[in-house]
């Protein structure tokens, strides 16, 4: 059998083909390059001459060498209209739609979640009092986790993190008020496996509310890099079985719910559990392939399943690597898409994503100064053209955000859009020979490290081998390391102390009783439900984990009947076995 | 002190947060302890593998927002089983300051907060494990 050609080399061909008509006239570089060699000897510090390559060494940074300046000779082979063109148009580094900002503000979609239904329902409602434009649910660990609110395991955690939610009656609760077919809504989601179970019960409720399903707008994670890597947790199912439901998902939902974005492939957990933002890219580019892959595979039409696809990156603390990757990611996605699946729609080439600001890049100390860091990762992201935005709020190194500190946190968005005029420009550093060249090495890098996983065998078999554990666990300790030895500046905590204590801050307290409230609905749902449907559900929904059928409608019918979320779960560990992730230290 | 110092590591409850964990397992064993990494826990089970495997120090890592609800039941746990005296407890994670006090009331010999370095840890450790050791003699 002749090898599977990888990414790379199908892209290497393809664009082989392409005529190139380079900006600068060679004549006119070859004088440029001459008066930049005499500019260097006779104007640079010699120091300077023999440190021209620094590397920035930051949190979550990617080690990528920068030169001293930018010229021209940087990037010497640009071509306007093959490497960037105008917004709008291919290949999309300067942004996916012509007018970006002017035509469409990015939404302003804030976390929100905690304790129980009734409590995070009020916070969402405050959310969009002061202007939040989407929303953004997140899930308690129990939920998260899918073990019920009565489960042993759950003790003294329920509505921690995040919202609890056992069934479809929590989901209502939550959602008290709020017109699903008005909003949008991300439910973090983050697994397949709570995706199956959860985006199910949000569709009961849709039905309960006579609204139908192709006026639901939103997003789920929905993927298997954060069930399988980027967690802790007491039981795993098989990556095998997890990328079946992950694509399961996504079937189902591009079928039946056609404006919802079934899939956001997660590189936000993974670069703050500890990998470069080269490698979170890498990471969700490769889960991309093997998904589109796989549907292609099922039967479907690349435009069909790519149009919906969305990714989520986390911008960390170097300001221009951050805002080239944005635009690298882009190119290359689209690229992927046009030459190695031969997408037809625009659409489909377009790499849409939300972005949450660096969590581990906050520091304990002084944490006032977290409001400029996430500040400056906002900024970053919003002039590589992102879609949607999460601002984390100073107070996280401690607790959930306070209500003052969640605000503040939307307030950084809509000072950056209304007052600083950075929106009012697209792409406003394009053409920059810095920025350019450094989306040109991000780009590059990214592609060689898709070469790595796909050498490997794909994704799925890059994580049952454990390479992706074994690369963040190498990543995080050499980036401590770092810290300690200083070399990581951080202001605060390792250089510009504080010379006293400051004042301590206003911290998230979390509400009681949510776990005692939780189970008492539980047991309601349990004795007033028709238990013979639902371990009819439940056995039904084992029989098609067993025969390859889809899941979500069985899941489906499970949220319809009223059974919980670990009733649910536990038909998964039943039908496809537990997994060991590797743990390397 | 003679031997190694064995340590056994757990996440507890459901956290998903385990960089800072496996980092301090590292660290740990690296500054020469023999560390048992066993991954999320409830109480009842941490304190009985300490049980079994008969370790001096135990560490649990909270970042969800459970340090004093499941932590504060390890801390019984373990004085029910007669465990405080010649055992000690750790705890590291994300939490309010005015809980890290609340924590070593409760029971733990010592708590380790975002950006505690590793000389902290590996020191801190050292100390109490070499003064229980004394106080038992």
């Amino acid at each position: 059998m002749a090898e599977k050609r990888t990414t790379k080399k199908i892209l290497q061909k393809k664009l082989a083909d392409r005529k190139r008509t380079p900006l600068y006239r060679r004549d006119v570089l070859k004088k440029l390059s001459q008066k930049f060699e005499q500019w260097r000897n006779m104007t640079v510090h010699r120091e300077d001459r023999k440190n021209w390559y620094v590397t920035p060494r930051t949190i979550l940074g990617s080690d990528i060498p920068r030169e001293m300046l930018y010229t021209p000779l940087s990037n010497p082979d640009f071509d306007y209209m093959e490497d960037l063109g105008h917004s709008g148009q291919e290949p999309f580094t300067r942004g996916i739609h012509a007018n970006m900002y002017r035509g469409k503000e990015f939404t302003m979609r804030q976390l929100t979640g905690f304790g129980g239904p009734e409590e995070t329902n009020e916070r969402i409602k405050f959310m969009l009092a002061h202007g939040a434009t989407g929303l953004n649910v997140l899930f308690d660990l129990p939920t998260i986790q899918m073990y019920d609110s009565d489960d042993p395991i759950s003790k003294g955690q329920v509505g921690m993190s995040g919202v609890a939610i056992d069934s479809v009656e929590d989901m209502d609760l939550t959602f008290k008020d709020i017109p699903l077919d008005k909003v949008t809504v991300s439910l973090v989601t983050h697994y397949p496996s709570n995706t199956a179970i959860l985006f199910p019960m949000y569709l009961a409720l849709a039905d309960r509310r006579g609204i139908p399903w192709d006026r639901l707008r939103g997003s789920v994670q929905n993927d298997i890099t954060l069930e399988e890597v980027v967690r802790s947790s007491p039981e795993y199912i098989p990556p095998q079985a997890c990328f079946r439901i992950q694509c399961d998902n996504i079937e189902f939902i591009r079928q039946n719910v056609p404006l919802w974005n079934f899939v956001t492939y997660n590189g936000y957990n993974l670069r703050e559990f500890g990998t470069s933002g080269v490698t979170e890219m890498t990471v969700a580019l490769a889960n991309a392939i093997g998904t589109v892959e796989e549907m292609v595979s099922r039967g479907h039409d690349v435009d069909w399943v790519a149009e919906r696809i969305a990714f989520f990156w986390s911008p960390a603390s170097d300001f221009f690597e951050e805002v080239a990757r944005i635009r690298a990611v882009r190119r290359l996605w689209y690229k992927i898409m046009k030459y190695r699946f031969r997408a037809k729609s625009p659409r489909s080439m377009w790499m849409r994503c939300h972005v949450q600001t660096s969590g581990v890049s906050l520091m304990r100390e002084e944490p006032l100064n977290n409001i400029i860091r996430a500040a400056y990762h906002a900024l970053a992201t919003v002039l590589g053209g992102v879609q949607s935005l999460h601002v984390d709020s100073y107070d996280e190194a401690y607790s959930v955000p306070t209500e003052e500190a969640a605000l503040l946190s939307l307030r950084t968005q809509q000072i950056i859009q209304a007052e600083t005029g950075v929106t009012e420009v697209v792409d406003p550093l394009g053409g920059s020979f810095y920025v350019e060249a450094l989306t040109n090495e991000i780009e590059k890098r990214i592609l060689d490290e898709v070469d790595e996983i796909e050498k490997i065998g794909g994704y799925v078999t890059a994580i049952d081998k454990g390479w992706l554990h074994k690369k963040i666990a190498e990543y995080f300790y050499k980036e401590r390391n770092m810290v300690e030895k200083g070399v990581i500046k951080l202001v605060g905590y390792n250089i510009y102390k504080a010379p006293a204590e400051l004042p301590p801050i206003n911290v998230f307290r979390y509400p009681e009783g949510v776990e005692e409230r939780q189970k008492a609905r539980l047991a309601k749902l349990r004795e007033q439900r028709d238990n013979e449907k639902v371990n009819a559900a439940l056995t039904a929904l084992k029989d098609a984990c067993k025969r390859g059928k889809n899941v979500v409608p069985y899941t489906l019918q499970c949220a319809r009947v009223g059974c919980s979320e670990g009733e649910i779960f536990k038909v998964f560990k039943l039908a496809f076995g537990l997994w060991k992730p590797p743990v390397f230290w | 002190m003679a031997g190694k110092i064995k340590v056994l590591l757990a996440k507890l409850g459901l956290d998903v947060h385990n960089r800072g964990l496996i980092t301090v397992a590292k660290e740990l064993r690296d500054a020469g302890m023999e560390v048992i990494y066993i991954g999320n826990s409830m109480p009842k089970e941490i304190i009985h593998t300490a049980l079994q495997e008969d370790v001096d120090v135990v560490g649990v890592s909270s970042l969800g927002g459970a340090h004093l609800t499941l932590g504060g039941e390890l801390i019984e746990k373990a004085k029910h089983e007669g465990l405080k005296e010649r055992m000690t407890f750790v705890i590291g994670g994300v939490f309010p300051p005015l809980d890290a006090t609340k924590l070593q009331e409760v029971g733990f010999d010592a708590t380790f907060m975002p950006g505690a370095t590793r000389e902290e840890i590996v020191s801190s450790i050292r100390k109490i494990v070499s003064q229980k050791i004394d106080s038992l003699i």
